[in-house]
């Protein structure tokens, strides 16, 4: 089980890990603590999605992603 | 700060305290001339209004004095107006008079310039709780923070300027037609 | 107290004899019927286009008992949404003013765009298999909106006529309210900050008020002494009611009315403000711009008026727009907006903010006095004996007249001419006889009745 992480203030380019393995990174983040506006990265069982613009909810964020990973 | 000057500003806030709680019994007793001879001629009386903001947006919160609507953003000549108004008798709103204890806490010197030992102005933050009674049921209870610049005339003390930090959003009470 | 089985007019508001009962400013029931019959009906002031300036910019409005977000899109597109989570109900916004990309719930995560579309459901495919039809759930938004000269109105009622025909010939009183000092059309901007406050009293004791209410000139008595006015004496300046005709100007189909002065053909207006030169000479640059632009029209100065039912008007000293929000029969929640026009000086701007302040709202020393009548009145009306004394509404009864004229400026409207009479109740008769035409009728259809009289032509 993952810390539950505060999305409030993560600044767009921020790398996210998401619970269903797909990573994806931060466009623009409306501040809420609820949603961040992401671009898909990686998705393990899903290419298409790769590239799209999702909402992701924060309970689906899992990890924050330093540069590189 | 040594033993002496920690007397001294012991002392001074003695003098303060003793000050605003004589301020409070004028304006309880509704003695608003001789209060308003405790009030700077340049006083500047600003009451803002508050919104409510997004954590993060504080700059939003507060109206500007000299920029916006505020409750009140004023000097004494208005000041001296409310006064005259509540003296004819004839000002609806305080007719009857209202019953009004002012209570004043947490004070506190900020700054004391140019020193402590020979002070010419005082900034005052405290707390307020303003209970209003009137007519015969009406009751308000207003409460805030207040900062005051106090600055010494003549030997006395005088109200040179006054931030009044009501702690509500949509005003619950009908009419200000007090002093804070 | 149905006001389909025994109708609102002959038992409540007796506009014949001039008499109204004191139910409908206490009753439960009434008022409960007024949020449905009336408020869901109308056309509403919800705030000024410069509130909302930029896309994402959003003000916390209300209509009625409701809260209601004014907001800006990111295409550009101005809304009003009810504010309240489709989902459960939760209000999604509980700030007063900001610029956001989305609202979004705290209670389930359900989140909306400013244009009110339904983007943001948590575990939409998981939980709800992706059979939920967002395109079905975005926030509640009112069917009509409408700008004029920056102010932003809206109605829940599709079947109400647009508000310009909602205003009809009202409109060019409006416009006192809104075009600038010098004439030139719009161009008023808010200050910043709207006062919101409460009163212990029924809405409509404030909205009889600004109907023009002519004859409470004594309860602002202490302000006159003490004097307040720009000039420094009286509350507003004396001068002008010297020289001119004062009416009062009503609407009977829309129940609109105003107060307003006319002055003499050919005589300069009087100077104002004479507290501060820079001001004074603003001022008195505007009138001739006045004149030349408006001609004839240039002669009317407005004093407070109605629109139907609870936008108040008071288009200077101080200029003005209130909504009463009704909060229960016993209690009024007041929002005040006031304006300037956006090109005035600055030192234009402060002197005429400082007058507001201290004129209007709680700590004006004018509106104080109003507040405690309404207040105090209210709660004398409310007992079982009390209510079976109407309120007198008979003052002035009978002598109204349609086509007034004078020096050759025709006036719109149902006109009492109170400059010898000093006072009438007409404009206050007006607001209740269309209250009570609301509260009866079924339908706009029956509200219209100017489309009627257009259609037998």
């Amino acid at each position: 089980m993952t810390e539950p992480i505060n999305i409030r203030t993560l600044e767009p380019g921020t790398r996210i890990a998401l619970v269903d393995g797909a990573t994806a990174e931060i466009v623009s983040n409306p501040a809420d603590g609820v949603w961040v506006f992401a671009r898909c990265l990686s998705s393990p069982d899903d290419a298409a999605r790769v590239g799209s613009e999702e909402m992701i909810f924060a309970q689906d964020i899992v990890e924050i992603r330093t540069a590189g990973q | 700060m040594n033993r002496t000057n920690q007397l001294t500003r012991m002392l001074l806030k003695q003098e303060v305290e003793e000050f605003l709680y004589h301020e409070a019994d004028l304006l309880d007793d509704r003695r608003y001339e001789e209060w308003l001879a405790l009030v700077a001629d340049d006083v500047r009386y600003w009451m803002p209004m508050r919104r409510n903001v997004k954590f993060g947006e504080e700059e939003r919160e507060f109206t500007r004095a000299g920029h916006d609507i505020n409750w009140f953003d004023e000097g004494k000549e208005t000041l001296t107006r409310r006064v005259k108004q509540i003296l004819t008798g004839i000002h609806w709103a305080e007719e009857p008079v209202s019953r009004i204890s002012h209570m004043v806490s947490n004070i506190r010197l900020v700054e004391v310039n140019p020193s402590v030992e020979a002070p010419a102005e005082v900034t005052v933050k405290c707390r307020f709780l303003i209970y209003r009674n009137r007519v015969e049921t009406e009751t308000d209870i207003l409460v805030g923070k207040r900062e005051d610049l106090l600055r010494r005339v003549d030997g006395q003390w005088k109200i040179a300027r006054r931030k009044i930090v009501l702690d509500q959003n949509v005003l619950l009470t009908k009419n200000l037609t007090f002093f804070f | 107290m149905r006001a389909t089985s025994e109708g609102y007019r002959p038992g409540l508001v007796n506009m014949a004899a001039g008499q109204i009962s004191r139910e409908i400013f206490v009753n439960e029931e009434i008022y409960q019927e007024e949020l449905e019959r009336l408020f869901a009906r109308v056309w509403l002031f919800v705030g000024h286009e410069s509130q909302i300036p930029k896309p994402g910019d959003y003000f916390v409005s209300g209509m009625g008992e409701e809260s209601v977000i004014l907001c800006r899109d990111r295409a550009g597109k101005v809304h009003v949404f009810l504010n309240s989570c489709r989902h459960r109900g939760m209000k999604v916004c509980r700030y007063d003013e900001g610029n956001t990309p989305v609202f979004t719930c705290p209670y389930h995560g359900w989140s909306y765009g400013t244009d009110g579309k339904l983007v943001g459901v948590p575990y939409f495919r998981e939980a709800y298999h992706e059979k939920l039809d967002k395109a079905q759930w975005g926030l509640v938004e009112v069917p009509q909106l409408s700008f004029y000269k920056g102010t932003v109105w809206a109605c829940w009622d599709p079947s109400a006529p647009p508000f310009l025909e909602y205003l009809g010939d009202f409109v060019r009183y409006l416009d006192l309210t809104l075009d600038g000092w010098d004439g030139s059309e719009g161009g008023s901007e808010i200050l910043g900050g709207i006062q919101k406050w409460r009163i212990p009293c029924n809405w409509k004791f404030p909205a009889e008020n600004f109907c023009g209410d002519s004859y409470h000139n004594i309860s602002h008595r202490s302000v006159d002494l003490v004097g307040i006015g720009p000039s420094g004496s009286g509350r507003r300046d004396m001068q002008e009611r010297l020289m001119a005709r004062r009416l009062h100007v009503a609407f009977y189909e829309r129940g609109h009315q105003t107060g307003v002065y006319m002055l003499p053909k050919d005589r300069p207006t009087p100077p104002s403000y004479q507290h501060s030169s820079v001001v004074a000479e603003y001022f008195a640059h505007c009138e001739e711009e006045r004149r030349r632009r408006r001609g004839e029209w240039a002669r009317l100065i407005g004093s407070p008026g109605e629109i139907f039912p609870n936008t108040a008007l008071h288009p200077r000293q101080p200029r003005t727009i209130a909504a009463w929000h009704p909060r229960g029969p016993h209690e009024t929640e007041v929002w005040r907006w006031y304006l300037v026009d956006a090109a005035a000086p600055a030192e234009v701007k402060d002197f005429l903010r400082d007058y507001y302040i201290r004129y209007s709202g709680p700590g004006g020393m004018t509106e104080q006095d109003d507040m405690e009548n309404w207040n105090y009145a209210h709660a004398a009306s409310r007992g079982t004996i009390a209510r079976r004394y109407p309120y007198s509404y008979e003052q002035g009864l009978g002598f109204e007249t349609d086509n007034y004229e004078w020096q050759g400026l025709p006036i719109p409207g149902t006109v009492m001419d109170i400059t010898e009479a000093k006072s009438s109740e007409h404009n206050l008769r007006n607001l209740y006889r269309r209250w009570a035409e609301f509260m009866e009728a079924a339908s706009w259809d029956e509200l219209a009745t100017w489309r009627v009289a257009r259609a037998a032509e």
